[in-house]
């Protein structure tokens, strides 16, 4: 695993562009130049149409509430300090099939609920013991 | 939901091939400082116990193609001192693959590789627990797309996934906690009537499931597996010959395989309250000849209390969405007459062997030798398999 896991490795190839664009708070995703169907996760062909040339295209950053979990329990030590927390499935607005895992913020833990509007919210994701930072896409309600 | 989120594998027809002659399970226990090899040779040894046969007469072996601690014939030859050629194959073990592994025996033992064939699991994973990363949920923290897009948010690791799968369960059929609790509580009870079960001596009422804290909602510590060092075994071989060795023989009557088009990317699944079992059971049916009424006793894999429900909904013996009424009727109990599920706990109360000592369950089942929690005159039995991204439906028949 690497040292600084787990941060993503923001020069893993297929997600590259999705880290970039966060770091300049931009919620980019891949699209299909051939049927314009968004693609995600990133893959190398186009589940709809099998293409395999995409355009990262900028999304409003709106978003429901598909589904989530309040973790109580730090299944990974490196989240010790942020238990308990919000984590689930932001549906997007520009097609809601594609779900970011995310995390919830800005938000009475309690007071969520399926379908919420949610908006993009920049924030740095940052763990005990590793010195870099990566600007992450977390969702709150809108 | 559209259904081309998944989809059904086109399988030959092995209806009465291939018969169950022997199986055996290692013990069942916490962190026990053995091996996987040496906890699947013990469960080996006791199969072929079981079937009366000598580890010179397997000629065949199967093993899980997933996991370092694989039994295969060097390993086999290893813990019982042969030196003999045997046919090998990864497509057997446990999760899925204790469900399918019959269908290549089958195809085996038709071409003439092998004749008797051991298809073995085990896991030391309560032992090794320290040194993994998210424990079970260490080969997910591995895959580079669930490392770089669900790991940093601690969307990770399995109860995180399936906790959402629930609640959107919850939300989408009016599925209740109490409704959760009903498949804790039921098989709990099965395994306090199990001797080999882990938690035999721990009674559960749903009282104290509800008064127990949620820690990643709304499962509770009740509603996930355990971690344990355990595994079992089965041995296979013709029906004919099957009839001529020591035990019973229990027929292999039916094998489905369906598979999700999102694989492990559960926040991506189209039908994300269902699993591949809505593809693979209707196949495996079948090639029985049976439908879900005919079906005397029940085992599914199932790490998650969720995962009862949804794959009893799946497997159609029940509608969509109401398989948290159904558990809550008592449904799953072996003496409700109704669908006995996972007599023996499961993997949240008989131990988490992933699913190969499900398949020894039903075998003993249809044998009629589970004593206390014997259902009665069982006939036909299942084994629902699940790995995530496929689900395997094997349909057992008493010889
Ligand atoms: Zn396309």
């Amino acid at each position: 695993m690497r040292d600084d896991f787990p941060l993503p490795d923001t020069d893993w190839e297929p997600a590259r562009e999705f880290w970039a664009g966060a770091a300049r708070h931009e919620l980019l995703i891949p699209r299909c130049d051939t049927c314009a169907a968004y693609c995600w996760y990133p893959r190398p062909t186009c589940r709809q149409c099998k293409g395999e040339s995409f355009t990262w295209t900028p999304m409003s950053g709106r978003a429901t509430l598909f589904s989530w979990t309040v973790v109580r329990h730090a299944f990974l030590k490196q989240f010790a300090d942020e238990v308990p927390y919000a984590t689930g499935l932001a549906a997007l607005d520009e097609d809601p099939s594609v779900r970011l895992a995310t995390r919830l913020v800005d938000c009475d833990l309690s007071a969520l609920t399926f379908e919420q509007p949610l908006e993009v919210a920049y924030r740095d994701l940052a763990f005990p013991g590793i010195e870099r930072t990566v600007t992450a896409p977390f969702f709150r309600p809108r | 939901m559209t259904s081309d989120w998944g989809f059904a594998h086109d399988l030959d027809d092995i209806s009465g091939q291939v018969a169950i002659a022997g199986v055996g399970e290692a013990d069942h226990t916490k962190a026990s400082g053995r091996t996987a090899a040496e906890i699947a040779g013990q469960a080996v040894e006791r199969a072929l116990a079981d079937a009366g046969l000598e580890p010179g007469d397997v000629d065949g072996i199967m093993h899980v193609p997933m996991l370092a601690d694989r039994f295969d014939a060097a390993a086999f030859r290893d813990h019982f001192g042969t030196s003999h050629e045997m046919w090998e194959s990864d497509r057997g073990g446990g999760m899925v693959w204790a469900g399918t592994a019959p269908y290549e025996a089958a195809q085996a033992l038709r071409d003439g590789k092998a004749t008797c064939i051991v298809n073995a699991f085990a896991v030391a994973w309560a032992t090794q627990r320290g040194s993994m990363v998210g424990g079970p949920g260490q080969s997910h923290a591995q895959e580079l797309a669930k490392q770089n897009l669900e790991v940093p948010f601690g969307w990770f690791p399995q109860p995180v996934y399936f906790a959402t799968i629930a609640r959107r369960h919850m939300h989408q059929y009016g599925t209740t906690q109490e409704q959760l609790g009903a498949v804790a509580v039921t098989l709990r009870r099965h395994a306090n009537l199990t001797p080999a079960a882990v938690m035999r001596d721990r009674p559960l009422s749903l009282e104290q499931y509800l008064a127990s804290p949620t820690i990643v909602d709304p499962f509770r510590k009740e509603d996930c597996c355990l971690i344990s060092d355990g595994g079992g075994a089965y041995v296979m071989t013709s029906a004919d010959r099957a009839r001529d060795l020591r035990s019973q023989p229990i027929d292999v009557a039916g094998v489905g395989l369906g598979s999700s088009r999102t694989g492990t990317y559960w926040a991506q699944q189209g039908a994300f309250c269902s699993t591949p079992q809505a593809f693979a059971a209707p196949g495996g049916f079948a090639m029985a000849g049976i439908s879900p009424a005919d079906v005397d006793v029940l085992a599914c894999y199932d790490p998650f209390t969720i995962h009862s429900i949804m794959q009893v909904e799946d497997m159609g013996f029940c509608q969509k969405g109401d398989g948290g009424p159904f558990a809550e009727a008592g449904s799953l109990a072996f003496d409700s007459g109704v669908l006995p599920y996972n007599t023996h706990g499961g993997l949240l109360s008989h131990a988490y062997v992933l699913g190969i000592a499900h398949v020894v369950e039903v075998v003993r089942q249809l044998r009629g030798e589970c004593g206390d929690r014997q259902v009665p005159d069982a006939e036909i039995g299942v084994y629902g398999g699940y790995t995530g991204p496929q689900a395997s439906t094997l349909v057992l028949r008493k010889g």
